[in-house]
């Protein structure tokens, strides 16, 4: 015979704590296994996601410094200017119109003829 | 568990299919689960009052144990590190609710309100019992709950709670105390 409720608090303390310590959750295992790998996915992303964003960061980073200095790029956009033909003939045919304004007589076309063939 | 003892077999168990989920073997993990599910989702229930936020945290408990999985030490018992995730999470959602989570249990009857029926009257006890130690401070209800629902020594309290030994034993005997306040029309006065 088993001891009337309310006799022992202890052993009836144990008793109705015992009766919520194992709960099964039919399904459970199977659930958790796709959460798992679900939250392994997500996780996969963002080590890639966090990999692509490093790497852009240390491409960008390596640029500004062979960049060099504000007076280093400057000479870098002046030797850019320098090799680009089109920007010399503009300033031929700039130098040319300066000398037609000056003296009308000259033309205007031998000039920039003159300075571009440099064997004339 | 006295030192001299080895220990149990289902311990071993646990470390050789920790390692395997280390290894990305999802039905170690699968066997894991379906091991402690059971345990975790009535501590967490104890915890929380209610069965689908239970179900939600021990999930993500084992989501937390797999990204550890790689790291795990078998230094201490399984059980009680998924009790400690567990705690830890409880804490969170407490903090998340703003408060101590309510508990289907305090809708029910006062505990002098029972009716005194010798055939209902260990239902109504025990119905008694888990309202009462819904209502006691957080501590105090975790740590009466880990000793007696989950049968831990105070070292293992301590280490899930994070808190020296000599809390835990303070937290039990004012859980007690206000238990037996509690249940008094049963008891007699504390």
């Amino acid at each position: 015979m088993h001891q009337p409720a309310g006799h022992d608090f202890d052993q009836d303390l144990a008793r109705a704590l015992a009766q919520g310590r194992d709960v099964p959750a039919p399904g459970f295992a199977e659930r958790a296994v796709q959460a798992v790998r679900a939250d392994r996915r997500q996780r996969r992303l963002v080590r890639w996601g966090s990999a692509l964003t490093t790497a852009a960061a240390c491409l960008l980073g390596v640029f500004v410094l062979t960049g060099g200095s504000e007076d280093a790029l400057a000479q870098r956009a002046r030797a850019l200017a320098a090799s680009d033909e089109s920007s010399q003939l503009t300033d031929i045919l700039g130098f040319a119109d300066e000398l037609a304004m000056l003296t009308p007589v000259v033309d205007r076309h031998a000039v920039v003829e003159v300075l571009i063939n440099p064997d004339l | 568990m006295s030192p001299e003892e080895l220990p149990p077999p289902e311990d071993e168990e646990d470390k050789r299919l920790m390692s395997l989920v280390a290894s990305g073997d999802d039905d170690a993990l699968r066997l894991l689960v379906h091991r402690h599910h059971a345990r975790l989702v009535g501590y967490l229930r104890s915890e929380v009052g209610s069965q689908a936020t239970a179900e939600e945290l021990a999930m993500e408990v084992f989501i937390r144990l797999h990204r550890a999985s790689s790291r795990w030490r078998p230094e201490a018992k399984l059980t009680t590190y998924l009790i400690h995730i567990a705690h830890n999470l409880v804490l969170n959602e407490w903090r998340r609710r703003g408060r101590k989570p309510t508990s289907a249990l305090e809708s029910a009857p006062e505990p002098g309100d029972l009716s005194h029926d010798s055939t209902r009257r260990v239902t109504e006890l025990d119905e008694a019992f888990r309202q009462a130690v819904a209502l006691l401070p957080a501590e105090q209800r975790t740590a009466i709950l880990l000793l007696v629902q989950q049968e831990m020594p105070y070292e293992e309290i301590a280490a899930v709670m994070e808190a020296p030994v000599s809390s835990v034993k303070t937290w039990i005997h004012r859980a007690r105390t206000r238990l037996r306040e509690l249940l008094k029309d049963y008891y007699g006065p504390a």
